[in-house]
């Protein structure tokens, strides 16, 4: 049987490079970084002090239901917005008021909502540390006063699944779902898990959204803690990288089966080839040097989508900026393109790592990219570094060798995954 | 069109209040033993309910022969390695070196977070005014402890499942609160049924009995305070329910392609026949009444199996003992299967277990297997009077004996996310039982 041919008909992104696909690609192309020093707490006395912050954050103008600001995080607000954004930009829920009563309620059961979540955060718990103070730390007062100190929506608030159940109830979704909580690469897998409802005919539209807000003093000092964090500057596969930065943000995509397009004569941006994911089973941190779960990854995305690596025009690299995550990953792309890769550009110098949104926000970039046939400079990339020959990264902007873009992910867990876009023409 | 690729559940692990083992947890749900107890976890002597169904004399070491690994490893990731491997010992089958890339893993994983301890210990040193002095925080003990840390991340149990047993094949979390389990079972049958595996691991683990779990449910007033009568305290569809009983554990299923299954001659408690999930998008913790999006997902299941409600013998409920869900619960099954409702039985085992959150699902999927491979349905415990809202042919007193066909698990969580998973008996697929 034929696979159902999933197209893309809606974007949508925000990160501290702006809030728009367009207006961060152009930050992306002058060159301009949108990391700096953190100022949701006083970092004077930090070792570490930079990531990308999305800064003069109005809440009511990322979701302007008031009541809803109550029962969501930060995170969840990021994720509310791109995925609005996607939705307008396909039209779909638009179109679904032209339907009379029974086809549109049939449209919203076959509309899935695929969400990439970052799990949860220290800060939440923190809500706890009023009671503490009050209770003397001692369990029968903590008890005994919680109902009076704590907010009785702590729970909802809290919510990993927060962005899912929200769009449902916004947008009038309500069909085939998951909220994916498996770290860096849990918004490509809902990219990959949407284009397999599509396929399979679970759902004949879905959003894809990833969303994640890891800029908090407990995450930052753990990961700096671990030897993740850069001092100041993401430099992909530059000799002189020394780690990577939070960022934080969201991107979506609206997705439908090409009939599903079609049928409303819809923009379609571009198409999702297909995708795969692999492990290294080393444990929560450990890389293998060899990026051999990356590579599978790679190969499998390739045989997914019935594609060769030659017909690969550009290459969304991982590229967080730490030594060996780095080096692994220019291995498996050695091991995948041998000496001949595409163009590759690794966007998280621009805005930082979003984790739970980093896949799919760099997928959201790289179509538009390609859309501009252009593959943007990576700007702070200047010393090759010879174990991480292979991957044609440059700080000037290059020309794909297709309309076709591979999207490389990796998260803790030795999980990878691997992504296949084309773009329209 | 080429046919569905098949997918057998050859092996099961649970570690439940009621049982830390599959025929321990069987036995007492069929004779409808509570888990429920005055919680020992922690001096909850101040807390509006100070029950919870607790797992028992659980002992990880004894169970996990790897103490470097559970030095990673919070109280639910114990439950979850226990469970993990009790269900590959009993499917008798592992990931090796030339078939690792093959296995998949799906964990349903709960919130994360830090142990109850590590949080008082931040508080202490960095926030003893009640708001963080994140100045502090940078020569604090526990918020640089690379342990703390590994143990609190989202794929913390996936990295530990995937390590120990070495499965090299898309590995991934999924959270969807109540739904977790049941989500990660759906998205673990997609993965072979695809071909993007051969095998998985597949369940979910959870433990919310903790200061800051129970106190986030009770600020909800979701859970039942009857603190006198911890073993009644959840009753399923009965008309004085009043809020579910908190439990923990963890349930995993081994998952393999049927044919390669009975090549191997692998004994099949069931068919992973199918899986439907939808969103309710109604409110965030309010079930709708009228049972709209579980009557979505249960009809999706089954179309998804190629089953109809003629062939359905059980449903293991969602059943969490809180007023709204059961009602909605009950119409929705009302919905799918009109005047055949009276043929269907039905239990939540969860009277017996409590909610077990993130791995209720994964742990009643495996007991819709033990109904299936006994021909013997587990008991709605507790039920003394039944809501005549709630009128389902509920499974009451003493379990049943019946041949399932096909069985159902309902789970539906905070969120909207509603998901069921189709079971069907071996018998019926290829006239093999549950051995050769």
């Amino acid at each position: 049987m034929d696979k159902r041919r999933v197209v893309i008909t809606g974007i949508g992104a925000v990160c501290a490079a702006g809030r728009d696909p367009q207006a961060i690609l152009e930050a992306v192309c002058a060159g301009r970084s949108s990391i700096g020093p953190i100022r949701q707490w006083d970092v004077a006395h930090w070792p570490m002090q930079a990531a990308g912050e999305i800064s003069d954050l109005n809440p009511r103008d990322m979701v302007e239901d008031r009541k809803l600001h109550k029962l969501i995080r930060r995170t969840d607000l990021f994720g509310l917005y791109a995925a609005a954004r996607a939705i307008d930009a396909s039209a779909m829920v638009a179109y679904r008021a032209t339907l009379a009563s029974d086809a549109a309620a049939a449209y919203s059961d076959r509309t899935g909502v695929y969400v990439g979540s970052g799990g949860g955060n220290y800060e939440s718990q923190y809500d706890y540390f009023p009671l503490l103070t009050t209770a003397n730390e001692e369990l029968p007062a903590f008890g005994r006063e919680l109902s009076s100190t704590v907010n009785p929506m702590w729970l909802l608030r809290t919510l990993p699944n927060n962005v899912l159940g929200h769009i449902g109830i916004r947008h009038g979704f309500k069909g085939a779902n998951a909220c994916i909580t498996n770290h860096s690469i849990g918004g490509t897998l809902a990219v990959i898990e949407a284009t397999e409802a599509l396929r399979t005919g679970e759902a004949d539209r879905a959003l894809a959204v990833g969303h994640d807000a890891p800029i908090e003093p407990q995450m930052v000092l753990y990961y700096h803690d671990v030897g993740l964090l850069s001092k100041d500057t993401i430099r992909p596969f530059d000799a002189r990288r020394d780690g990577s930065l939070f960022g934080e943000g969201a991107a979506a995509f609206a997705l439908e089966t090409e009939d599903s397009a079609l049928s409303r004569a819809a923009p379609i941006l571009g198409e999702v080839l297909g995708g795969a994911s692999a492990t290294d089973a080393q444990g929560l941190l450990a890389i293998r040097d060899d990026g051999d779960a990356l590579a599978r990854a790679m190969e499998s995305a390739l045989t997914d989508a019935g594609i060769r690596a030659s017909d690969v025009g550009m290459i969304a690299a991982h590229g967080n900026g730490t030594p060996q995550s780095d080096a692994s990953e220019a291995a498996a792309i050695r091991r995948v393109f041998g000496d001949n890769a595409p163009p590759a550009t690794a966007f998280k110098w621009a805005f930082g790592h979003l984790i739970a949104g980093a896949g799919i926000i760099e997928a959201v970039l790289a179509l538009e990219s390609l859309r501009r046939r252009i593959v943007p400079g990576t700007a702070t990339f200047a010393v090759a570094d010879p174990v991480c020959a292979g991957v044609k990264v440059s700080a000037e902007p290059q020309l794909p060798r297709s309309d076709v873009v591979m999207v490389l992910c990796r998260g803790f867990a030795g999980t990878n995954a691997a992504l296949l876009l084309r773009a329209a023409a | 069109m080429t046919a569905k690729r098949r997918i057998a559940i050859t092996g099961l692990g649970l570690v439940t209040p009621v049982g830390n083992d599959v025929a321990t947890t069987w036995t007492a749900l069929l004779a409808g033993k509570s888990g429920g107890a005055a919680i020992s976890l922690f001096d909850a002597s101040g807390f509006p309910v100070r029950i919870a169904s607790e797992v028992k004399r659980f002992d990880a070491a004894a169970a996990v022969d790897d103490r470097k690994l559970l030095k990673f490893a919070n109280r639910s990731h114990g439950f979850a390695l226990a469970a993990a491997e009790q269900a590959l010992v009993d499917a008798g089958i592992r990931p090796t070196s030339t078939d690792a890339e093959r296995w998949g893993c799906a964990v349903g994983t709960g919130m994360m977070g830090v142990d109850f301890a590590e949080l008082v210990a931040v508080h202490r040193h960095s926030a003893p005014d009640g708001e963080l002095d994140a100045t502090r925080l940078l020569d604090d003990a526990s918020a640089n402890n690379p342990l703390v840390f590994c143990r609190s991340q989202s794929t913390t149990g996936l990295s530990l499942l995937t390590r120990r047993h070495d499965i090299r094949g898309y590995a991934t979390s999924v959270h969807t609160a109540c739904a977790s389990g049941g989500q990660a079972i759906g998205t673990a049958l997609k993965l072979i049924r695809r071909g993007s595996v051969d095998y998985a691991l597949a369940g979910g683990f959870d433990s919310m009995i903790s200061p800051v779990g129970i106190a986030g449910f009770c600020l909800l007033s979701a859970l039942s305070v009857d603190n006198d009568t911890p073993e009644r305290a959840s009753r399923p569809f009965d008309i004085t329910r009043n809020g579910f009983l908190l439990g923990e554990g963890a349930g995993f299923l081994v998952l393999e392609e049927w044919e390669s299954a009975r090549q191997r001659g692998a004994h099949v408690y069931a068919e992973l026949a199918g899986d439907g999930n939808s969103l309710s998008s109604y409110r965030i913790t309010d079930s709708p009444p009228d049972g709209d999006g579980p009557i979505q997902s249960m009809r999706q299941a089954l179309a998804d199996a190629g089953a109809s409600i003629g062939d359905v013998d059980y449903i293991n409920a969602h059943g969490t003992s809180t007023f709204m869900n059961d009602r909605s619960e009950s119409a929705a099954i009302h919905a799918v299967f009109g005047a055949r409702v009276r043929d269907v039985a039905v239990s939540s085992t969860k009277s017996s277990m409590g909610h077990l959150i993130a791995a209720a699902g994964a742990v009643e999927v495996a007991i819709c297997a033990l109904a299936i491979r006994h021909g013997e349905l587990p008991v709605n415990a507790n039920l003394r009077e039944q809501d005549p809202e709630c009128d389902l042919a509920l499974v009451r007193d003493k379990p049943q004996q019946r041949r399932v066909r096909v069985a159902l698990s309902n789970s539906f969580g905070f969120g909207g996310s509603n998901s069921c998973v189709a079971l069907r008996r071996p018998e019926d697929v290829d006239g093999i039982g549950f051995q050769r």
